[in-house]
Protein backbone atom coordinates (compact mmCIF):
# COMPACT_ATOMS: atom_id res chain seq x y z
CA UNK A 1 0.00 0.00 0.00
CA UNK A 2 2.73 2.44 1.14
CA UNK A 3 4.34 1.61 -2.17
CA UNK A 4 1.30 2.63 -4.61
CA UNK A 5 0.68 5.59 -2.66
CA UNK A 6 4.08 7.32 -2.99
CA UNK A 7 3.61 6.33 -7.12
CA UNK A 8 0.35 8.30 -6.66
CA UNK A 9 2.32 11.08 -4.79
CA UNK A 10 5.22 11.68 -7.13
CA UNK A 11 2.89 11.27 -10.29
CA UNK A 12 0.50 14.02 -8.57
CA UNK A 13 4.10 16.61 -7.77
CA UNK A 14 5.08 15.58 -11.60
CA UNK A 15 1.68 16.86 -12.87
CA UNK A 16 1.41 20.20 -10.79
CA UNK A 17 5.04 20.88 -12.59
CA UNK A 18 3.06 21.29 -16.00
CA UNK A 19 1.64 24.94 -15.00
CA UNK A 20 2.07 25.98 -18.47
CA UNK A 21 0.29 23.07 -20.33
CA UNK A 22 -2.41 23.63 -17.31
CA UNK A 23 -2.74 27.76 -18.34
CA UNK A 24 -2.84 26.40 -22.05
CA UNK A 25 -5.70 23.66 -21.58
CA UNK A 26 -7.73 25.98 -19.73
CA UNK A 27 -8.05 28.73 -22.16
CA UNK A 28 -8.67 25.84 -24.77
CA UNK A 29 -11.20 24.35 -22.78
CA UNK A 30 -13.15 27.53 -22.15
CA UNK A 31 -12.82 28.71 -25.61
CA UNK A 32 -14.70 25.18 -26.09
CA UNK A 33 -16.83 25.62 -23.73
CA UNK A 34 -18.03 29.15 -24.95
CA UNK A 35 -18.11 27.55 -28.74
CA UNK A 36 -20.22 25.15 -27.56
CA UNK A 37 -22.34 26.59 -25.43
CA UNK A 38 -23.25 29.84 -28.34
CA UNK A 39 -23.81 26.78 -30.53
CA UNK A 40 -26.57 25.36 -28.73
CA UNK A 41 -28.05 28.72 -27.89
CA UNK A 42 -28.57 29.47 -31.34
CA UNK A 43 -29.94 25.86 -32.08
CA UNK A 44 -32.61 26.57 -28.67
CA UNK A 45 -33.47 29.84 -30.29
CA UNK A 46 -34.87 28.04 -33.49
CA UNK A 47 -36.20 25.31 -32.03
CA UNK A 48 -35.99 24.46 -28.56
CA UNK A 49 -35.41 21.07 -27.02
CA UNK A 50 -37.16 19.27 -24.27
CA UNK A 51 -34.00 19.48 -21.76
CA UNK A 52 -33.52 23.13 -20.61
CA UNK A 53 -30.84 25.54 -22.19
CA UNK A 54 -29.73 25.77 -18.67
CA UNK A 55 -29.61 22.51 -18.33
CA UNK A 56 -27.01 21.95 -21.02
CA UNK A 57 -25.14 24.89 -20.42
CA UNK A 58 -24.42 23.46 -17.34
CA UNK A 59 -23.56 20.09 -18.96
CA UNK A 60 -20.51 21.57 -21.43
CA UNK A 61 -19.09 23.37 -18.60
CA UNK A 62 -18.60 20.54 -16.31
CA UNK A 63 -17.85 18.28 -19.55
CA UNK A 64 -15.16 20.70 -20.51
CA UNK A 65 -13.77 21.53 -16.79
CA UNK A 66 -13.27 17.60 -16.78
CA UNK A 67 -12.00 16.67 -19.55
CA UNK A 68 -8.44 16.04 -18.89
CA UNK A 69 -10.16 13.31 -16.73
CA UNK A 70 -11.41 11.66 -20.20
CA UNK A 71 -8.71 12.35 -22.57
CA UNK A 72 -5.28 12.08 -21.28
CA UNK A 73 -2.94 9.45 -21.77
CA UNK A 74 0.17 9.80 -19.38
CA UNK A 75 2.48 10.76 -22.04
CA UNK A 76 5.38 9.61 -20.14
CA UNK A 77 4.01 5.55 -19.57
CA UNK A 78 3.16 5.51 -23.13
CA UNK A 79 6.75 6.79 -24.09
CA UNK A 80 8.09 3.86 -21.57
CA UNK A 81 6.47 1.30 -23.57
CA UNK A 82 7.51 2.61 -26.72
CA UNK A 83 11.00 2.76 -25.66
CA UNK A 84 11.07 -0.51 -22.88
CA UNK A 85 11.64 1.71 -20.02
CA UNK A 86 9.07 -0.69 -18.98
CA UNK A 87 11.66 -2.99 -18.68
CA UNK A 88 12.67 -1.22 -15.18
CA UNK A 89 8.83 -1.25 -14.07
CA UNK A 90 9.39 -5.70 -14.86
CA UNK A 91 12.23 -5.70 -12.57
CA UNK A 92 10.05 -3.90 -9.84
CA UNK A 93 8.57 -6.37 -6.76
CA UNK A 94 5.00 -4.69 -7.62
CA UNK A 95 2.19 -5.49 -8.85
CA UNK A 96 2.04 -3.47 -12.26
CA UNK A 97 -1.56 -3.39 -12.69
CA UNK A 98 -1.98 -1.40 -9.51
CA UNK A 99 1.48 0.24 -9.97
CA UNK A 100 0.13 1.76 -13.10
CA UNK A 101 -3.69 2.10 -11.81
CA UNK A 102 -2.29 4.73 -9.28
CA UNK A 103 -0.32 6.16 -11.44
CA UNK A 104 -2.93 6.81 -14.14
CA UNK A 105 -5.19 7.83 -11.78
CA UNK A 106 -3.27 10.56 -9.77
CA UNK A 107 -2.47 11.76 -13.03
CA UNK A 108 -6.16 12.41 -13.68
CA UNK A 109 -7.26 13.62 -10.78
CA UNK A 110 -4.47 15.95 -10.75
CA UNK A 111 -4.74 17.05 -14.05
CA UNK A 112 -8.45 17.66 -13.79
CA UNK A 113 -8.66 19.64 -10.25
CA UNK A 114 -5.82 21.94 -11.52
CA UNK A 115 -8.23 22.67 -14.37
CA UNK A 116 -11.63 22.32 -13.02
CA UNK A 117 -11.48 24.57 -9.99
CA UNK A 118 -10.19 27.65 -11.83
CA UNK A 119 -12.79 26.74 -14.86
CA UNK A 120 -15.72 25.99 -12.52
CA UNK A 121 -15.50 29.37 -10.77
CA UNK A 122 -15.05 31.43 -14.07
CA UNK A 123 -18.00 29.72 -15.42
CA UNK A 124 -19.90 30.58 -12.04
CA UNK A 125 -19.41 34.23 -13.02
CA UNK A 126 -20.31 34.31 -16.72
CA UNK A 127 -24.05 35.94 -17.04
CA UNK A 128 -26.72 34.35 -16.89
CA UNK A 129 -27.80 31.50 -20.02
CA UNK A 130 -23.81 31.36 -20.50
CA UNK A 131 -22.36 30.73 -16.92
CA UNK A 132 -22.86 26.75 -14.76
CA UNK A 133 -26.08 26.47 -12.88
CA UNK A 134 -26.10 25.79 -9.32
CA UNK A 135 -27.07 22.15 -8.44
CA UNK A 136 -30.29 21.30 -8.74
CA UNK A 137 -31.15 19.99 -5.27
CA UNK A 138 -28.26 19.51 -2.30
CA UNK A 139 -29.24 15.50 -2.89
CA UNK A 140 -27.74 15.96 -6.26
CA UNK A 141 -24.94 17.11 -5.61
CA UNK A 142 -23.96 14.85 -2.87
CA UNK A 143 -25.00 12.27 -5.11
CA UNK A 144 -23.18 13.45 -7.86
CA UNK A 145 -19.77 13.43 -5.82
CA UNK A 146 -19.71 9.57 -5.46
CA UNK A 147 -20.44 9.08 -9.08
CA UNK A 148 -17.79 11.35 -10.42
CA UNK A 149 -15.60 9.23 -7.98
CA UNK A 150 -16.58 6.00 -9.85
CA UNK A 151 -16.26 7.89 -13.06
CA UNK A 152 -12.62 8.25 -12.27
CA UNK A 153 -12.30 4.53 -11.47
CA UNK A 154 -14.04 3.72 -14.55
CA UNK A 155 -11.98 5.72 -16.78
CA UNK A 156 -8.72 4.69 -14.78
CA UNK A 157 -9.44 0.89 -15.34
CA UNK A 158 -10.69 1.74 -18.90
CA UNK A 159 -7.24 3.60 -19.68
CA UNK A 160 -5.03 0.62 -18.36
CA UNK A 161 -6.82 -1.29 -20.70
CA UNK A 162 -5.56 0.64 -23.34
CA UNK A 163 -2.23 0.60 -21.44
CA UNK A 164 -2.27 -2.78 -21.73
CA UNK A 165 -3.04 -3.19 -25.38
CA UNK A 166 -0.14 -0.89 -26.20
CA UNK A 167 2.19 -3.08 -24.43
CA UNK A 168 1.37 -5.68 -27.27
CA UNK A 169 0.84 -3.46 -30.29
CA UNK A 170 3.69 -1.33 -29.12
CA UNK A 171 2.32 2.01 -30.88
CA UNK A 172 -0.43 3.27 -29.19
CA UNK A 173 -1.26 6.18 -31.58
CA UNK A 174 -3.43 3.69 -34.15
CA UNK A 175 -5.77 2.51 -31.15
CA UNK A 176 -5.82 5.40 -29.19
CA UNK A 177 -7.68 7.49 -32.33
CA UNK A 178 -9.79 5.41 -32.42
CA UNK A 179 -10.51 5.32 -28.26
CA UNK A 180 -10.46 9.01 -28.20
CA UNK A 181 -13.41 9.17 -31.04
CA UNK A 182 -15.53 7.03 -28.72
CA UNK A 183 -14.46 8.61 -26.05
CA UNK A 184 -15.19 12.27 -27.42
CA UNK A 185 -18.93 10.93 -29.02
CA UNK A 186 -19.95 8.52 -26.11
CA UNK A 187 -18.79 10.28 -23.26
CA UNK A 188 -20.75 13.63 -24.27
CA UNK A 189 -17.63 15.18 -24.18
CA UNK A 190 -18.81 17.01 -27.84
CA UNK A 191 -22.73 16.67 -27.92
CA UNK A 192 -24.20 16.14 -24.22
CA UNK A 193 -25.91 12.56 -24.33
CA UNK A 194 -28.87 14.12 -22.67
CA UNK A 195 -29.77 15.66 -26.54
CA UNK A 196 -29.17 12.47 -27.84
CA UNK A 197 -32.96 10.56 -29.26
CA UNK A 198 -34.35 9.34 -25.96
CA UNK A 199 -34.00 5.65 -27.94
CA UNK A 200 -30.67 6.64 -28.18
CA UNK A 201 -29.60 7.59 -25.28
CA UNK A 202 -31.23 4.25 -23.37
CA UNK A 203 -28.36 2.41 -25.44
CA UNK A 204 -25.89 4.51 -24.66
CA UNK A 205 -26.05 5.65 -20.89
CA UNK A 206 -25.49 2.05 -20.37
CA UNK A 207 -21.99 1.72 -22.45
CA UNK A 208 -19.07 2.51 -20.13
CA UNK A 209 -18.23 5.56 -21.63
CA UNK A 210 -21.30 7.15 -19.99
CA UNK A 211 -20.05 6.22 -16.53
CA UNK A 212 -17.58 8.30 -16.77
CA UNK A 213 -18.81 12.39 -16.55
CA UNK A 214 -22.78 11.66 -18.16
CA UNK A 215 -23.62 9.91 -15.09
CA UNK A 216 -22.38 12.43 -11.98
CA UNK A 217 -23.27 15.56 -14.49
CA UNK A 218 -26.71 14.28 -14.62
CA UNK A 219 -27.35 14.42 -11.23
CA UNK A 220 -25.79 17.62 -10.95
CA UNK A 221 -28.24 19.28 -13.23
CA UNK A 222 -31.02 16.81 -11.53
CA UNK A 223 -31.65 15.22 -15.15
CA UNK A 224 -31.43 12.03 -13.70
CA UNK A 225 -33.54 13.10 -9.91
CA UNK A 226 -32.11 11.76 -6.31
CA UNK A 227 -34.63 8.88 -6.72
CA UNK A 228 -33.66 7.01 -9.20
CA UNK A 229 -29.60 8.12 -8.27
CA UNK A 230 -29.17 3.79 -7.30
CA UNK A 231 -29.55 2.67 -10.96
CA UNK A 232 -27.18 4.89 -11.99
CA UNK A 233 -24.69 4.08 -9.14
CA UNK A 234 -24.90 0.20 -9.66
CA UNK A 235 -24.55 0.85 -13.21
CA UNK A 236 -21.19 2.78 -12.69
CA UNK A 237 -20.19 0.20 -10.24
CA UNK A 238 -20.60 -2.79 -12.48
CA UNK A 239 -18.70 -0.90 -15.12
CA UNK A 240 -15.87 -0.50 -12.79
CA UNK A 241 -15.54 -3.93 -11.49
CA UNK A 242 -15.94 -5.71 -15.18
CA UNK A 243 -13.07 -3.44 -16.46
CA UNK A 244 -10.76 -3.43 -13.11
CA UNK A 245 -11.31 -7.40 -13.66
CA UNK A 246 -10.53 -6.94 -17.71
CA UNK A 247 -7.03 -5.12 -17.07
CA UNK A 248 -6.16 -6.74 -14.13
CA UNK A 249 -6.59 -10.10 -16.15
CA UNK A 250 -4.98 -8.43 -19.51
CA UNK A 251 -1.78 -7.13 -17.21
CA UNK A 252 -1.38 -10.75 -15.53
CA UNK A 253 -1.42 -12.03 -19.10
CA UNK A 254 1.14 -9.76 -20.61
CA UNK A 255 3.48 -10.50 -17.37
CA UNK A 256 3.88 -14.14 -18.31
CA UNK A 257 4.55 -13.67 -22.09
CA UNK A 258 6.16 -10.31 -22.83
CA UNK A 259 8.31 -9.97 -25.30
CA UNK A 260 10.37 -6.70 -24.98
CA UNK A 261 12.51 -5.60 -28.03
CA UNK A 262 16.32 -4.07 -28.94
CA UNK A 263 19.43 -4.72 -26.69
CA UNK B 1 24.96 -25.42 -5.32
CA UNK B 2 26.31 -22.15 -7.21
CA UNK B 3 24.72 -18.70 -6.66
CA UNK B 4 23.21 -18.26 -9.95
CA UNK B 5 22.84 -22.14 -12.20
CA UNK B 6 21.70 -21.66 -15.76
CA UNK B 7 21.59 -25.45 -18.00
CA UNK B 8 20.62 -25.66 -21.02
CA UNK B 9 18.91 -22.33 -21.71
CA UNK B 10 16.75 -22.04 -25.00
CA UNK B 11 14.83 -19.19 -26.52
CA UNK B 12 13.18 -18.24 -29.26
CA UNK B 13 11.52 -15.37 -31.10
CA UNK B 14 9.03 -15.18 -33.62
CA UNK B 15 9.50 -12.16 -36.01
CA UNK B 16 7.15 -11.59 -38.77
CA UNK B 17 8.74 -11.21 -41.81
CA UNK B 18 7.45 -8.27 -44.07
CA UNK B 19 4.67 -9.40 -46.84
CA UNK B 20 5.82 -10.68 -50.15
CA UNK B 21 4.34 -9.81 -53.07
CA UNK B 22 1.38 -12.32 -54.13
CA UNK B 23 0.83 -13.85 -50.53
CA UNK B 24 -1.73 -12.61 -48.02
CA UNK B 25 -0.13 -13.16 -45.36
CA UNK B 26 3.13 -12.45 -43.58
CA UNK B 27 5.16 -15.12 -42.96
CA UNK B 28 6.66 -15.45 -39.33
CA UNK B 29 9.90 -16.80 -39.17
CA UNK B 30 11.78 -18.24 -36.16
CA UNK B 31 14.76 -16.45 -35.05
CA UNK B 32 16.62 -18.32 -32.57
CA UNK B 33 17.90 -15.95 -29.73
CA UNK B 34 19.44 -18.69 -27.07
CA UNK B 35 20.62 -22.17 -28.14
CA UNK B 36 21.60 -23.92 -25.28
CA UNK B 37 23.40 -21.57 -22.96
CA UNK B 38 24.65 -23.16 -19.90
CA UNK B 39 26.64 -21.44 -17.18
CA UNK B 40 27.46 -20.96 -13.54
CA UNK B 41 28.44 -18.36 -11.59
CA UNK B 42 29.51 -17.67 -7.84
CA UNK B 43 28.66 -15.21 -5.53
CA UNK B 44 31.59 -12.28 -5.68
CA UNK B 45 31.90 -13.16 -9.43
CA UNK B 46 32.82 -10.02 -11.63
CA UNK B 47 31.75 -11.79 -14.97
CA UNK B 48 31.76 -9.95 -18.38
CA UNK B 49 29.31 -11.12 -21.11
CA UNK B 50 30.69 -10.33 -24.25
CA UNK B 51 29.14 -10.86 -28.11
CA UNK B 52 28.41 -8.95 -31.20
CA UNK B 53 25.27 -7.50 -31.90
CA UNK B 54 22.34 -9.19 -31.76
CA UNK B 55 24.78 -12.83 -29.84
CA UNK B 56 21.35 -12.82 -27.14
CA UNK B 57 23.07 -11.28 -23.87
CA UNK B 58 20.09 -8.83 -23.39
CA UNK B 59 18.12 -11.95 -24.15
CA UNK B 60 20.21 -13.20 -21.13
CA UNK B 61 19.69 -10.74 -18.87
CA UNK B 62 16.42 -10.64 -19.55
CA UNK B 63 15.83 -14.07 -18.28
CA UNK B 64 18.17 -13.76 -15.46
CA UNK B 65 16.04 -10.68 -14.50
CA UNK B 66 12.82 -12.42 -14.47
CA UNK B 67 11.02 -10.46 -17.50
CA UNK B 68 11.12 -12.97 -19.49
CA UNK B 69 10.49 -16.26 -19.82
CA UNK B 70 12.64 -19.01 -21.84
CA UNK B 71 11.08 -22.07 -24.13
CA UNK B 72 12.92 -24.15 -21.93
CA UNK B 73 16.40 -24.48 -19.79
CA UNK B 74 16.55 -24.15 -15.86
CA UNK B 75 17.88 -20.98 -14.04
CA UNK B 76 18.48 -20.92 -10.41
CA UNK B 77 19.47 -17.57 -8.84
CA UNK B 78 19.95 -18.22 -4.91
CA UNK B 79 17.63 -20.89 -5.90
CA UNK B 80 14.66 -19.06 -7.21
CA UNK B 81 13.13 -19.47 -10.53
CA UNK B 82 13.38 -15.79 -11.64
CA UNK B 83 9.99 -15.68 -13.84
CA UNK B 84 8.15 -17.76 -11.74
CA UNK B 85 9.19 -16.04 -8.46
CA UNK B 86 9.34 -12.62 -10.41
CA UNK B 87 8.67 -10.20 -7.63
CA UNK B 88 10.62 -12.08 -4.93
CA UNK B 89 13.39 -12.54 -7.31
CA UNK B 90 13.17 -8.13 -7.96
CA UNK B 91 13.16 -7.31 -4.59
CA UNK B 92 17.32 -9.12 -4.80
CA UNK B 93 18.56 -8.00 -8.03
CA UNK B 94 19.27 -4.80 -9.46
CA UNK B 95 19.43 -3.64 -12.77
CA UNK B 96 20.77 -0.99 -15.23
CA UNK B 97 19.72 -0.49 -18.14
CA UNK B 98 22.17 1.85 -20.15
CA UNK B 99 19.97 2.96 -23.23
CA UNK B 100 16.92 3.06 -20.77
CA UNK B 101 15.80 4.81 -17.88
CA UNK B 102 14.66 4.08 -14.64
CA UNK B 103 14.08 7.78 -12.67
CA UNK B 104 11.25 10.47 -13.39
CA UNK B 105 12.39 12.23 -16.04
CA UNK B 106 10.77 15.74 -14.65
CA UNK B 107 11.01 15.32 -10.62
CA UNK B 108 14.64 15.44 -8.75
CA UNK B 109 16.29 13.15 -8.86
CA UNK B 110 15.76 12.88 -4.97
CA UNK B 111 12.39 12.05 -5.53
CA UNK B 112 13.12 9.34 -7.53
CA UNK B 113 14.91 7.70 -4.43
CA UNK B 114 12.17 8.24 -2.27
CA UNK B 115 9.92 6.78 -4.37
CA UNK B 116 12.81 3.66 -4.78
CA UNK B 117 12.58 3.22 -1.39
CA UNK B 118 8.89 2.94 -0.91
CA UNK B 119 8.50 0.38 -3.54
CA UNK B 120 11.41 -1.57 -1.89
CA UNK B 121 10.11 -1.10 1.15
CA UNK B 122 13.44 0.13 2.97
CA UNK B 123 13.76 1.14 6.12
CA UNK B 124 14.39 4.76 6.94
CA UNK B 125 17.84 4.41 8.55
CA UNK B 126 18.65 1.99 6.24
CA UNK B 127 17.66 3.81 3.26
CA UNK B 128 19.26 7.09 4.64
CA UNK B 129 22.65 5.32 4.90
CA UNK B 130 22.93 3.34 2.22
CA UNK B 131 21.76 6.51 0.16
CA UNK B 132 24.95 8.91 1.87
CA UNK B 133 27.20 5.99 0.99
CA UNK B 134 26.22 5.79 -2.88
CA UNK B 135 25.95 9.70 -3.26
CA UNK B 136 29.57 9.74 -1.91
CA UNK B 137 30.91 6.90 -3.99
CA UNK B 138 28.79 8.63 -7.01
CA UNK B 139 29.11 12.13 -6.65
CA UNK B 140 25.65 12.62 -6.47
CA UNK B 141 25.71 14.89 -3.30
CA UNK B 142 25.12 18.01 -5.36
CA UNK B 143 22.47 16.88 -8.13
CA UNK B 144 20.21 15.64 -5.73
CA UNK B 145 18.15 17.84 -6.05
CA UNK B 146 18.29 18.57 -10.07
CA UNK B 147 15.42 17.36 -12.00
CA UNK B 148 16.80 14.40 -14.31
CA UNK B 149 16.43 16.31 -17.44
CA UNK B 150 18.98 19.03 -16.44
CA UNK B 151 21.38 16.00 -15.99
CA UNK B 152 24.20 15.48 -18.68
CA UNK B 153 24.50 11.61 -19.85
CA UNK B 154 27.19 10.92 -17.61
CA UNK B 155 25.65 12.30 -14.25
CA UNK B 156 22.20 10.93 -15.70
CA UNK B 157 24.24 7.67 -15.68
CA UNK B 158 25.89 7.64 -11.79
CA UNK B 159 22.21 8.58 -11.10
CA UNK B 160 20.62 5.53 -12.70
CA UNK B 161 23.22 3.40 -11.19
CA UNK B 162 22.53 4.96 -7.69
CA UNK B 163 18.68 4.30 -8.18
CA UNK B 164 19.64 0.28 -8.81
CA UNK B 165 21.52 -0.25 -5.98
CA UNK B 166 19.69 1.59 -3.24
CA UNK B 167 17.96 -1.66 -2.28
CA UNK B 168 21.23 -3.24 -1.76
CA UNK B 169 21.08 -5.72 -4.24
CA UNK B 170 23.56 -8.75 -3.83
CA UNK B 171 23.43 -9.62 -8.16
CA UNK B 172 23.63 -6.42 -10.40
CA UNK B 173 23.09 -6.89 -13.91
CA UNK B 174 24.79 -4.03 -16.13
CA UNK B 175 23.46 -3.89 -19.46
CA UNK B 176 26.50 -1.48 -21.36
CA UNK B 177 26.24 1.06 -18.12
CA UNK B 178 28.97 2.97 -20.12
CA UNK B 179 27.31 3.90 -22.93
CA UNK B 180 27.89 7.78 -23.98
CA UNK B 181 30.18 8.52 -20.90
CA UNK B 182 33.09 10.60 -20.63
CA UNK B 183 36.67 8.77 -19.90
CA UNK B 184 36.53 10.98 -16.09
CA UNK B 185 32.87 9.00 -15.54
CA UNK B 186 33.94 5.71 -17.07
CA UNK B 187 36.98 5.38 -14.89
CA UNK B 188 34.82 6.77 -11.93
CA UNK B 189 32.41 4.22 -13.03
CA UNK B 190 34.73 1.07 -12.46
CA UNK B 191 36.57 2.62 -9.58
CA UNK B 192 32.40 2.47 -7.91
CA UNK B 193 31.84 -1.29 -9.32
CA UNK B 194 34.95 -2.37 -7.74
CA UNK B 195 34.20 -1.11 -4.15
CA UNK B 196 30.81 -2.16 -4.31
CA UNK B 197 31.55 -5.40 -5.47
CA UNK B 198 34.72 -5.44 -2.69
CA UNK B 199 32.47 -4.08 0.03
CA UNK B 200 29.73 -5.67 -0.09
CA UNK B 201 30.37 -8.88 -1.97
CA UNK B 202 27.87 -8.21 -4.67
CA UNK B 203 27.74 -10.11 -8.05
CA UNK B 204 27.77 -8.13 -10.95
CA UNK B 205 26.86 -9.50 -14.68
CA UNK B 206 28.28 -6.97 -17.18
CA UNK B 207 27.30 -7.06 -20.34
CA UNK B 208 29.21 -4.70 -22.62
CA UNK B 209 30.75 -4.05 -25.88
CA UNK B 210 33.70 -1.55 -24.09
CA UNK B 211 36.69 -4.38 -23.68
CA UNK B 212 38.51 -1.80 -21.79
CA UNK B 213 35.78 -1.79 -18.78
CA UNK B 214 35.84 -5.77 -19.12
CA UNK B 215 39.72 -5.75 -19.21
CA UNK B 216 39.40 -3.50 -15.95
CA UNK B 217 36.83 -5.02 -13.92
CA UNK B 218 36.03 -8.66 -15.18
CA UNK B 219 38.07 -11.45 -13.64
CA UNK B 220 36.14 -13.76 -16.20
CA UNK B 221 34.68 -13.55 -19.48
CA UNK B 222 31.84 -15.32 -21.20
CA UNK B 223 31.36 -14.77 -25.37
CA UNK B 224 28.32 -15.13 -26.99
CA UNK B 225 27.82 -15.89 -30.36
CA UNK B 226 24.18 -16.37 -32.37
CA UNK B 227 22.92 -17.86 -29.16
CA UNK B 228 25.77 -20.03 -28.14
CA UNK B 229 28.35 -19.58 -25.73
CA UNK B 230 31.83 -19.79 -27.56
CA UNK B 231 34.28 -19.09 -24.57
CA UNK B 232 33.97 -19.12 -20.44
CA UNK B 233 37.46 -18.10 -18.89
CA UNK B 234 39.58 -14.97 -18.02
CA UNK B 235 40.49 -12.63 -20.66
CA UNK B 236 44.06 -12.52 -20.68
CA UNK B 237 43.91 -16.27 -22.16
CA UNK B 238 41.56 -15.20 -24.51
CA UNK B 239 43.00 -12.54 -25.93
CA UNK B 240 46.57 -14.59 -25.86
CA UNK B 241 45.07 -16.60 -28.80
CA UNK B 242 44.34 -13.25 -31.11
CA UNK B 243 47.08 -11.53 -30.05
CA UNK B 244 49.34 -11.73 -33.29
CA UNK B 245 50.02 -8.26 -34.20
CA UNK B 246 52.25 -5.98 -31.82
CA UNK B 247 54.14 -2.64 -32.48
CA UNK B 248 57.51 -1.27 -30.88
CA UNK B 249 57.59 2.34 -31.26
CA UNK B 250 61.38 3.54 -30.73
CA UNK B 251 63.17 6.62 -31.18
CA UNK B 252 67.08 6.63 -31.12
CA UNK B 253 69.64 8.89 -30.37
CA UNK B 254 70.79 9.18 -34.42
CA UNK B 255 68.13 10.56 -36.60
CA UNK B 256 68.70 7.97 -38.94
CA UNK B 257 69.10 5.17 -38.14
CA UNK B 258 67.07 1.45 -39.62
CA UNK B 259 67.53 -1.62 -38.03
CA UNK B 260 67.61 -4.75 -39.80
CA UNK B 261 65.65 -7.59 -37.61
CA UNK B 262 65.05 -10.64 -39.52
CA UNK B 263 61.50 -12.13 -38.46
CA UNK B 264 59.68 -8.59 -38.02
CA UNK B 265 56.74 -7.96 -39.86
CA UNK B 266 56.99 -4.81 -40.44
CA UNK B 267 59.49 -1.94 -40.18
CA UNK B 268 59.31 1.64 -41.29
CA UNK B 269 60.37 4.94 -40.30
CA UNK B 270 58.29 8.30 -39.46
CA UNK B 271 60.48 11.26 -39.04
CA UNK B 272 62.98 10.37 -36.20
CA UNK B 273 60.41 7.61 -35.11
CA UNK B 274 60.91 3.93 -35.94
CA UNK B 275 57.85 1.75 -35.91
CA UNK B 276 58.06 -2.33 -36.20
CA UNK B 277 55.30 -4.40 -36.02
CA UNK B 278 55.76 -8.09 -34.83
CA UNK B 279 54.27 -11.35 -33.90
CA UNK B 280 55.24 -12.32 -30.77
CA UNK B 281 54.52 -15.91 -31.59
CA UNK B 282 57.02 -15.73 -35.06
CA UNK B 283 59.43 -13.85 -32.75
CA UNK B 284 60.10 -13.30 -28.85
CA UNK B 285 59.86 -9.48 -27.47
CA UNK B 286 62.95 -9.80 -26.15
CA UNK B 287 65.11 -10.37 -29.38
CA UNK B 288 63.38 -7.97 -30.91
CA UNK B 289 64.43 -5.61 -27.86
CA UNK B 290 68.05 -7.19 -28.49
CA UNK B 291 68.15 -6.53 -31.77
CA UNK B 292 67.12 -2.61 -31.35
CA UNK B 293 69.29 -1.92 -28.77
CA UNK B 294 72.60 -3.11 -31.05
CA UNK B 295 71.52 -1.26 -34.00
CA UNK B 296 71.80 2.39 -32.28
CA UNK B 297 71.17 4.23 -28.54
CA UNK B 298 67.33 4.37 -27.30
CA UNK B 299 66.41 7.00 -26.34
CA UNK B 300 62.56 6.40 -26.09
CA UNK B 301 60.70 2.73 -26.50
CA UNK B 302 57.29 1.75 -26.32
CA UNK B 303 55.14 -1.69 -26.88
CA UNK B 304 51.70 -1.87 -27.87
CA UNK B 305 49.54 -4.93 -27.98
CA UNK B 306 47.14 -4.28 -30.92
CA UNK B 307 44.25 -2.68 -30.03
CA UNK B 308 41.71 -4.87 -27.75
CA UNK B 309 38.96 -3.36 -30.08
CA UNK B 310 40.87 -5.09 -32.72
CA UNK B 311 41.61 -8.56 -31.10
CA UNK B 312 37.73 -8.78 -30.43
CA UNK B 313 36.84 -8.09 -34.08
CA UNK B 314 39.51 -10.60 -35.44
CA UNK B 315 37.95 -12.92 -32.64
CA UNK B 316 34.85 -12.72 -33.91
CA UNK B 317 35.89 -13.23 -36.99
CA UNK B 318 37.31 -16.29 -36.89
CA UNK B 319 34.36 -17.98 -34.80
CA UNK B 320 32.51 -16.21 -37.75
CA UNK B 321 29.56 -14.17 -35.94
Amino acid sequence: MRTYLSVFRLRRRMETQYRGAMIGGIICQVMFGLILIALYRALYQNKPQAMPVGHVVTYVWLQQAFFRMLLASDPDLLDKIRTGGIAYDLCRPVNLYAFYYVRIMAQKITGSLMRAVPMLILAALLPEGWGISLPDSLPGLLLSLPALLLGLFCVTALENITMAFTMRTLDPRGIQALLNLLMMTLSGNILPLTLFPDSWQRVITLLPYAQLLDAPIRLYTGDVPPAAAGRILLIQALWTAALTGLGYWLWQRHQRRLVLQGG
Amino acid sequence: MKYIQVNGLRKTFTVRKKREKGRLLREREAVPALQDISFQIDRGELVGYIGPNGAGKSTTVKILSGILTPDSGEVLVEGRIPWKDRREHARRIGVVFGQRMQLWWDVPILDSYDLLKEIYLLPDADYRSRLKELTEALQLGSLLRTPLRQLSLGQRMRAELCGSLLHRPGLLFLDEPSIGLDAVSKLALRDFLKWENREHGTTVLLTTHDMEDVAALCSRVMVLGHGKKLYDGDLPTLLSRYDTVRTVTVRFEQPDILPELPGAAGISREGDLVRVEYSPQMIPTPDILQGLQQAGTIRELTIQPENIDYLIASMYREMEL
